[in-house]
């Protein structure tokens, strides 16, 4: 699960876009990124207006791994106006299902 | 690396491929209708064979076809080699098909059958250009790969024979009887074509679908290594000796193969995090027991020909049946609404999703109707082969009478979802 330290001056924007992507659906499983264990960081630089989510996919073939993508940054944009979304697919670590957060598992179970 | 692009302008080959495919499955059941009582005899019958056609190649492989321009994409991680070609394809395989079921239908083994028989085989050959190249172009080496390639080039290989078949009524020149070529052919296309390829599918989405924790594909090599060494050892004794004792060794090790991937399919099932199956999924385990039904016949079918039995040829219809209206129906019955609703989502939603509440891909599909389909279909496996096997015919009559509902569900819900209307909801008045 993804977490940031409270002294960092950037603590509430991270919550708070962490917060948001939970409207991002994966459209398989019915469940949130945040929930799926899919994002891996949030970085912020408020003096250029960018907003980097580095994070995953279940697997690099996921055929819905494009519109996922996709919904992060429309989501990112919506709520954030006036930042620019850049969205930085990683494979390492891998995904597997224990990043699931406990919340995730309750869903699927 | 990026996150696999689904090409939209795939949509369109796609979407004509499952809207083909639906109708001649409509066509195949009211086919059947017209000529329930020769299911009762022989096979080999002009009109079983233009129902076999229509169904194994209008329905199973054109679905098929369509649904890996966009599956093998994300199988291979690459784009499709050529959509001109996948059109071009299309353009032949459909009058071929038309060609060959209406020549079967009325037995006229002349001029249009031929045309038809070369129509589908330049279909199948383009269709296979475009495979190889595409995994040709792909960044996988996976067993996946190795079982689409090895179906595509059965595929390949039932169609020619096929054609010199067709040829052979004409014009007289293959060593042997029609009926022996037929085991091959048959077995070529079932095997070889629809049985590697449906595993070499599942053995990326079945993992996805369930999310199965299972990643071992030991048990996927094995089935591959024994199902073609079966199938060639069949083919090459078959032809030089016919169905002989050797052959329950061969239909053993083939036997061993499926058992090999069925429970490949157990362990995704037992190791799956996603415990709550949707009603395609689950209804997409009958199929596994269809099939395990179908194989456990082979050994009778085998013991009566040896016998000089005539039960062998009820019990080869009955093989079939299972096979292709019983494993290969039920499959693409649920696997459909498993791949046409993504597809179509992605057309609808990939540019909302993320802006606005927008419906989930299974959202798409009509519930009731997919439930009326479960049920019908249940009802047709519960008396149309039971009806093959006591020979009643009222029993087939009534299991064809509830396929037809089937189809009539299965379409209607095809079409519902292929005419899926956007509709989005603001997060705010959520």
């Amino acid at each position: 699960m993804i977490e940031f330290d409270i002294t960092d001056k950037l603590f509430f924007i991270k919550t708070d876009i962490v917060e948001s992507l939970r409207l991002v659906i994966d459209p398989e499983l019915h469940i949130n990124i945040i929930d799926m264990g899919l994002v891996y960081n949030v970085n912020v630089d408020e003096t250029e207006g960018k907003i980097c989510i580095e994070m995953t996919l279940s697997s690099s073939y996921c055929p819905m791994g494009e519109s996922i993508v996709s919904a992060v940054k429309n989501c990112i944009e919506l709520h954030f106006p006036g930042f620019i979304t850049e969205v930085l697919l990683v494979w390492d670590p891998v995904w597997t299902y224990d990043n699931l957060s406990e919340e995730g598992k309750r869903l699927l179970s | 690396m990026n996150a696999v692009k689904q090409d939209p302008s795939l949509y369109k080959i796609v979407v004509t491929h499952y809207i083909t495919s639906s109708l001649c499955f409509l066509a195949v059941v009211i086919m059947m209708v017209f000529c329930a009582e020769d299911f009762s005899g022989h096979y080999f019958n002009p009109k079983l064979l233009a129902i076999t056609h229509l169904a194994a190649l209008g329905w199973g492989t054109m679905i098929i076809l369509g649904a890996s321009y966009q599956l093998l994409p994300v199988i291979l991680e690459t784009k499709l080699y050529s959509k001109i070609l996948a059109w071009v394809s299309y353009v032949f395989f459909l009058p071929g098909i038309f060609c060959l079921v209406f020549s079967f239908w009325i037995f006229d083994p002349g001029i249009f059958m031929q045309s038809g028989s070369i129509f589908l085989l330049l279909a199948i050959v383009l269709y296979a250009v475009n495979v190889f190249f595409t995994a040709d172009k792909g960044q996988q080496d996976s067993i996946a790969q190795d079982f689409i390639g090895t179906a595509t080039l059965w595929l390949c290989f039932t169609a020619l024979l096929g054609t010199l078949l067709v040829f052979n009524f004409q014009f007289p020149f293959l060593p042997k009887d029609h009926l022996d070529f037929l085991k091959l052919h048959a077995h070529m296309g079932i095997a070889g074509w629809f049985l590697l390829m449906i595993i070499g599918v599942s053995a990326k989405l079945l993992p996805m679908f369930l999310v199965s924790s299972y990643q071992n594909n030991q048990l996927l090599n094995l089935t591959y290594y024994l199902l073609n060494t079966a199938l060639i050892l069949f083919l090459v004794d078959t032809y030089l000796y016919n169905l002989n004792a050797k052959t329950y060794v061969i239909a053993f090790v083939g036997i061993a193969g499926i058992v090999c991937y069925l429970l490949f399919v157990y362990q995704c099932f037992k190791f799956r995090i996603r415990k709550v199956m949707d009603l395609p999924m689950a209804s997409t385990f009958l199929s596994f027991g269809l099939l395990g039904i179908a194989i456990s016949i082979i050994p009778f079918i085998i013991y009566w020909h040896l016998d000089k039995n005539p039960a062998t040829i009820k019990y080869s219809m009955l093989y079939g049946t299972l096979l292709f209206m019983g494993w290969i129906c039920a499959l693409i019955l649920n696997q459909t609404f498993k791949t046409l609703p993504f597809i179509v989502w992605v057309k609808h939603y990939e540019h909302l999703t993320g802006k606005f509440k927008t419906p989930m891909p299974a959202d798409l599909v009509n519930n009731s109707l997919l439930k009326i389909q479960a049920i019908s279909f249940v009802a047709f496996c519960c008396t149309f082969f039971p009806g093959i096997f006591f020979g009643f015919t009222f029993l087939i009559y009534a299991g064809l009478g509830a396929l037809l509902v089937t189809a009539v569900m299965y379409i209607l819900n095809v079409a519902g979802v292929i005419l899926h209307k956007t509709r989005t909801e603001n997060y705010d008045r959520i």
